[in-house]
């Protein structure tokens, strides 16, 4: 009954708002301007989806080399490892962006990328999104694979695990099923930041949004595409997480 | 099985766990390592079963020298099967996966015979019910059991057995010890720590008393129980056999 009340009353607060806030435009809300723009949206949208998971993959990549850096028995690697995880994780993603595009990648790697035919802006920005996810993933999966006991360790090898099978069999899935909430939110983030591309010029579809909306002075139009465009791509990776999570949990 | 331990040392940080341990055996089909907590029974047992290597000194199992080479390590403890104290079941694989992974990836059977192995030993041990649960789903006892399976599945050389009951309560201890009582008479080799003297004094055909990191005294069940001549064992025995 209070919870029926409840969502009377919180519908009652949104409607409210939704009327305000329309009320307040200075014009009629008018979707064929966003029409004229959709193939431009839409080749914006399928960036974002294509460099998403693009930088998915690699932020995997990365990730793994991270932990393996972490856990090297050279203690050298170890140390430059934890100290280029410390400044990737704590500068925003924004300056790697600028600086690592401006400064470091596009001197080195345009020409060579044009020559190919690629166009070096949207892989120059897979690779910084993919080290910037990569840091986090790589510090996430230490943190799982710390927390498993090293009597899972003595027992793998026990039974003759080879080093390979020991992380194959025992380890990893164990680890996984631990830290598979923190890695979808991390991917999620990763859909999201995907945005900042933006600032280096890559047309993914935040940076069409923002074109078609300056140039054809819309607003609403542009904005409410926008986040549903995001939502589609990270609603389904928040669900399949809450559904692996559920799954896994039966069985520890 | 034939065992001859010379001036082995094994440091933790600045523990000797292990201080110069010497031992031969020339013939034993069970052996017992009994001695107080800290003694060094656990790493001793460790150092046997090939997972620590020791800084100093020689350690040869029936025909097998032991060395620090890994992949030397790993062949030796592929022929043994090893148990511990805490069970160490893989916590996400049912009782029989458990069984079958080994068999499977590193005895190289196929999925098939891997399973018929193993629901053998599941059987022998009256497990054959719980083949699908996870070992969270199992009691202490069950557990440990699962782990003697997955240990002897593939019938290794020796079987090496850590405070098996060490965790269990008294119940599920007299059935995890009839077990390895029954794979004893069986005529598997093995070698055990436990703190069960009736137990160790019953199955036992050698008796070894590990104490600070050394051998105090070692010999047949019946004279190191019933006479032992070091002063610390006597003391040992004295105190827990008072109540």
């Amino acid at each position: 009954m209070a919870n029926a009340v409840a969502a009377v009353l919180l519908a009652a607060v949104f409607a409210g708002f939704c009327t305000l806030v329309l009320s307040g435009l200075d014009r009629p809300v008018d979707w064929s301007r966003a029409w004229a723009y959709r193939e431009s949206l839409w080749r914006g949208w399928t960036t974002t989806l294509g460099l998403s998971l693009a930088a998915l993959l690699g932020s995997i990549v990365f990730g793994l080399a991270f932990l393996m850096g972490q856990r090297s028995t050279l203690p050298v690697v170890r140390w430059t490892c934890r100290g280029f995880l410390e400044f990737v994780r704590d500068t925003p993603l924004l300056v790697h962006l600028l600086f690592g595009y401006f400064v470091i990648f596009a001197p080195l790697l345009s020409r060579p990328l044009a020559g190919l035919g690629w166009d070096d802006k949207v892989i120059i920005g897979i690779v910084l999104l993919s080290v910037f996810s990569g840091a986090y993933l790589g510090e996430i999966l230490r943190g799982g694979v710390e927390s498993i006991p090293a009597t899972q360790w003595d027992a793998a090898r026990a039974v003759g695990f080879g080093p390979w099978q020991v992380w194959r069999h025992v380890i990893f899935p164990q680890a996984l099923r631990r830290v598979l909430p923190a890695i979808a939110g991390l991917f999620v983030s990763l859909i999201k930041d995907s945005s900042l591309l933006n600032v280096i010029g890559v047309s993914e579809y935040f940076y069409n949004t923002k074109n078609f909306i300056s140039r054809s002075y819309a607003g609403l139009e542009g904005y409410l595409p926008l986040a549903a465009g995001y939502l589609v791509l990270t609603l389904p990776v928040a669900w399949l997480a809450h559904w692996l999570e559920r799954r896994f949990r039966d069985e520890t | 099985m034939k065992l001859d331990l010379h001036n082995v040392t094994k440091c933790f940080g600045a523990t000797r766990a292990l201080d110069a341990l010497s031992l031969r055996i020339p013939a034993a089909r069970v052996m017992v390592l009994i001695g107080p907590s800290g003694g060094g029974k656990s790493t001793l047992l460790r150092v046997l079963g090939g997972l620590e290597v020791p800084e100093q000194g020689t350690v040869t199992l029936n025909e097998h020298r032991l060395t620090g080479d890994p992949r030397a390590l790993q062949a030796y403890r592929r022929r043994n099967g090893f148990v511990f104290q805490q069970f160490n079941l893989f916590p996400h694989l049912n009782a029989r996966r458990n069984i079958t992974l080994p068999l499977e990836k590193v005895h190289g059977h196929p999925p098939e015979t891997a399973r018929s192995l193993a629901d053998q030993s599941l059987e022998r041990f009256g497990l054959l019910d719980h083949a699908d649960k996870l070992p969270s789903q199992l009691s202490g006892g069950q557990q440990q059991r699962v782990g003697i399976a997955r240990a002897i599945a593939f019938s290794p050389e020796v079987l090496f057995l850590d405070e098996p009951t060490s965790a269990l309560d008294p119940e599920m201890t007299a059935e995890v010890l009839e077990l390895i009582q029954e794979l004893a008479e069986a005529g598997q080799d093995i070698i055990l720590s436990t703190h069960e003297m009736g137990f160790a004094r019953a199955v036992a055909d050698e008796v070894a008393f590990v104490c600070s990191g050394k051998i105090e005294e070692s010999g047949a069940p019946q004279t190191l129980f019933g006479a032992p001549v070091s002063p610390v064992c006597q003391r040992f025995f004295s105190r827990v056999m008072r109540y």
